[in-house]
């Protein structure tokens, strides 16, 4: 186990060409992922907590319940679309880095989705109200919403990102951990780990931990001075 | 009782000048019904309110001042037979683009947006495209007219109730509203934050608006050449 751990660290600060292409990968496949679902999840989550509708409260269920939507049932669904038979095979983006991305888009939407939609109906209703009063457009009174709840919007896209660089099954199915091409972070540690090579495994997994640190760290600094910035009842 | 004089000396300068003038219909409503589920909130056969007036809107909690503010406002569907707006018929809804540029409504208890007070109160100005340089100006006067220009970096969350009131009054006036609805803008404060507040209702009408103010307060419901609304049994009642 030690010696594990010491190989682990060697192999991070020496520069090792597989592990830095495998952290690249998945820092590129979940951040392109992340940033492509924030705009229509952000905005799903803003009309249905904004506006009443037939079956607004079965989309929050839906929404909801897509939070323990298992990573790997994603990834089936989307092999099956992917493959070469199915709907979306013409793509090619099965075995693929496309794939993945496409992978993380539908594996992020959501918590995007759940926790913007919690952000905006934290937001006193007073505030679209005072907007719409003064004579804002649609558009202007979503941005004053969003940005009244943007320490939960905040939180909503690190916990995406977290949810994105830390799932392991979705990336495995449509990406088939491919040396070099696919292979991600914790597809990488579940291979290592199987073949019972674990000093690359440890050290991908500091890398895990070190970027849940920094993305609460990010998020505690953003939120602190919250406290000064919500408005009073 | 300084401070209660001094106000209805403005109001009642204001009236004198105003009755020298033909008063015009801003805002007519015929045939004004708001129910809450079944149950009918208020039915008000006629609203009409003059440019260039001032109204106090009284009744019981519960009767619907608030609810008919919001309605005027366009924060809030009710049945209407007929709108006019200076002297043009407009659909209720969806809420006229003529109204919602003339007549600006004032919570109870007001937010502030997040950010600071000039911007908050520039708010409006910002969304209707006003130049920086004219909305500076702008908010500057509005600043000094509320006497919040001290305020200016304050965080807006500590502010107190009477601030809150005036820099809300200041984001208001700032786009200078032909129709002004304040919902009980002093029913949570009192001393001097209240006198404050009262003191600049009857500048606005000075400065050539109408305002509605929906309260309970004898200084407001007293006041010279203030016409008086009142909401009973969900039927409007105007009194002079």
């Amino acid at each position: 186990m030690l010696d594990a751990t010491l190989r682990a660290f060697a192999l991070l600060f020496t520069g090792d060409a597989d592990l830095w292409r495998i952290i690249w990968v998945s820092l590129k496949t979940s951040v392109v992922g992340l940033l492509l679902a924030t705009p229509p999840a952000v905005l799903l989550g803003y009309l249905v907590a904004m506006h009443r509708f037939r079956g607004r409260r079965i989309a929050i269920w839906l929404a909801q319940a897509a939070l323990s939507l298992p990573t790997v049932l994603i990834g089936l669904l989307l092999y099956l679309l992917l493959s070469r038979h199915g709907p979306m095979g013409p793509l090619q983006w099965l075995f693929s880095q496309s794939g993945i991305i496409a992978g993380q888009f539908v594996v992020a939407i959501p918590v995007l989705l759940a926790f913007t939609l919690a952000a905006v109906q934290a937001v006193d209703p007073r505030y679209a109200e005072t907007a719409i009063a003064h004579g804002a457009s649609r558009v202007q009174v979503m941005a004053r919403v969003l940005h009244e709840a943007r320490f939960g919007v905040m939180a909503a896209v690190l916990s995406g990102f977290g949810r994105v660089i830390s799932e392991v099954g979705c990336a495995l199915m449509v990406g088939g951990n491919i040396e070099g091409e696919t292979r991600t972070i914790t597809t990488a540690i579940a291979l290592e780990t199987s073949k019972g090579e674990f000093a690359q495994g440890i050290a991908l997994g500091i890398v895990l931990v070190t970027i849940a640190l920094l993305m609460n760290g990010v998020l505690m600094l953003l939120q602190g001075d919250a406290h000064v910035a919500k408005d009073r009842p | 009782m300084i401070h209660q004089i001094s106000i209805q000396g403005m109001l009642g300068a204001t009236h004198a000048r105003k009755g020298d003038e033909r008063r015009k219909s801003l805002l007519g409503v015929k045939g004004l019904r708001k129910r809450h589920g079944e149950r009918l909130l208020f039915d008000i056969g006629c609203l009409e309110i003059a440019s260039h007036s001032a109204y106090v809107l009284t009744g019981m909690n519960g009767a619907g001042k608030s609810t008919l503010l919001r309605v005027l406002g366009g924060l809030e569907r009710a049945e209407i037979d007929s709108l006019r707006f200076e002297g043009m018929e407009e659909r209720p809804y969806p809420y006229p683009r003529a109204l919602r540029e003339s007549i600006v409504y004032v919570h109870q208890h007001p937010v502030m947006f997040s950010t600071s007070i000039a911007h908050n109160i520039g708010y409006g100005l910002q969304v209707r495209g006003v130049p920086k340089i004219e909305a500076a100006r702008r908010v500057e006067e509005a600043m000094a007219w509320a006497g919040v220009a001290h305020l200016q970096d304050v965080e807006p969350g500590r502010l107190s109730g009477g601030e809150r009131q005036r820099v809300a009054l200041a984001r208001a006036k700032v786009l200078c509203p032909k129709l002004l609805l304040l919902d009980e803008p002093t029913s949570n404060l009192d001393g001097q934050a209240r006198e404050q507040v009262i003191e600049l209702i009857p500048t606005m009408v000075e400065a050539g608006g109408s305002v509605v103010v929906a309260c309970h307060d004898r200084d407001l419901i007293g006041l010279p050449g203030v016409q008086r609304l009142k909401l009973r049994d969900g039927h409007l009642e105007v009194r002079q």
